[in-house]
């Protein structure tokens, strides 16, 4: 199908894009267009003016600082899934974004994008809730920095106000000693997570010294496994800490239904994919 | 759709009673809703524009209430329709006191159809029961307010 008409705008500076969002009531910030285009050709979407925010160069960038890597915005799952600077750092993220979709969605798809949107099957959140991230969000009226916990609302629904875009991703470059890995069962068609683990675990002498482990499409919300790290931290790693810990993957979510799994099968493949992503990456600790 | 839950309401039976019925609290507790009003006994015409990511749709139809065993239990039917589709559901509240309060308890049954079903399959199930919790949070959040 085709869109309904609407008009466009593609402006090089961060500054012009968040005067035009706040200028027309219906306006939405593009960026890879992986699932707004498709919902504007279907007509489920009807803006009546597009920001492209693609030429913005302030927003095209991964960085470290210190101990912390910045993502620009408008970095495609293809840039964070290939950066060396995460792949290094903080393999988590990268492998995560590899895992995305078809190389189309990869190639075009950013992560300010798919964060903005928030599907609750999608990628990312599990490993940035795994990784503690931050946002920072822009609008005319200035910048704020939230948790990625605080700026996952509702599926669908972020904590973005009207005119405000995602500008930055924060997250902690790994400490030494540990290793991480992001499984998933995916949905065949739309490569979306039925169910998608998100696993980083920390040893020293034998016992584990950090573990943090994130969920996504098992509920309508991806979240972190608390239940699951705390029956980590401190204990031994043998088999049975692991296995033990990822029996309470699922503890305390109300598991989604539908076409593709039921809750109660959700929930078994959540505890499952956490055995299974806690034993990787202790096996990638160094 | 089956839907079900729970929301506890700092208020007794009666004042419980009152506050779902009140047009102008379901109306602010309603997702969207942009008007609801009165077009005879327990009957409302209503427009909600719902907005979940950047799908917008606008909504027109009827609310309506009957069953009504006060202060106990009440039935709500909702019937919407717009471009984007059709959304239909009944739903029976009941009323029981509970320790600093009243237990509402919501059993019913939704059915989504139209374009917004054939493309958003994936999302019905979730946004639905999102919507739902949303509007009783909403309701109690006023009694609070």
């Amino acid at each position: 199908m085709i869109a309904q008409p609407f008009d466009y705008a593609a402006p090089e500076s961060l500054s012009e894009a968040l005067q035009l969002l706040a200028s027309a009531e219906n306006a939405r910030p593009l960026a890879g267009g992986q699932s707004l285009i498709p919902m504007m050709k279907l007509r489920l979407s009807a803006p009546s003016l597009l920001v492209d925010l693609g030429r913005i160069a302030d927003l095209h960038y991964i960085a470290q600082t210190n101990g912390s890597i910045r993502i620009g915005a408008m970095s495609t799952h293809h840039q964070v899934a290939t950066s060396e600077t995460l792949r290094q750092n903080c393999p988590l993220l990268a492998e995560a974004a590899g895992r995305i979709g078809d190389v189309q969605v990869r190639n075009l798809g950013t992560i300010g994008g798919s964060l903005a949107h928030h599907d609750p099957a999608a990628d990312y959140p599990a490993a940035l809730q795994a990784l503690r991230a931050q946002l920072r969000l822009v609008s005319q009226a200035g910048e704020r920095t939230v948790s990625i916990e605080d700026f996952l609302v509702d599926p669908f629904t972020t904590s973005l106000r009207p005119g405000e875009i995602v500008a930055e991703v924060i997250v902690a470059a790994d400490g030494p000693g540990t290793g991480s890995a992001y499984l998933k069962l995916q949905q065949p068609a739309s490569g979306f997570a039925v169910v998608g683990v998100a696993a980083q675990l920390g040893a020293s002498n034998g016992a584990i010294s950090l573990a943090r482990v994130g969920l996504t499409g098992v509920a309508g919300k991806s979240y972190r496994a608390r239940a699951v790290e705390q029956a980590l931290e401190g204990k031994p790693v043998t088999a049975a800490t692991l296995s033990g810990a990822a029996r309470l993957a699922a503890e305390g979510v109300e598991p989604l239904n539908d076409l593709f799994a039921k809750a109660d099968y959700r929930a078994h493949v959540a505890r499952v994919y956490t055995r299974r992503a806690l034993e990787q990456a202790f096996a990638r600790t160094k | 759709m089956k839907v079900q839950g729970q929301q506890s309401l700092p208020l007794d039976a009666q004042a419980a009673w009152t506050l779902l019925l009140d047009t102008e609290a379901l109306a602010r507790a309603m997702p969207g809703c942009e008007a609801l009003v009165p077009i005879g006994p327990d009957e409302y015409d209503m427009r909600m524009k719902i907005a979940i990511s950047s799908i917008q749709g606008l909504f027109s139809g009827r609310v309506r209430i009957d069953e009504k065993n006060p202060p106990l239990s009440y039935r709500l039917a909702v019937d919407g329709k717009g471009k984007l589709g059709f959304l239909r559901g009944t739903g029976l509240l009941s009323l029981a006191p509970e320790t600093g309060g009243t237990l509402v308890s919501y059993t019913g049954e939704v059915q989504v159809g139209g374009l917004l079903a054939t493309v958003g399959e994936r999302m019905l199930d979730m946004t639905t029961k999102m919507m739902i919790r949303r509007f009783f949070a909403s309701l109690a959040g006023q009694v609070k307010a």
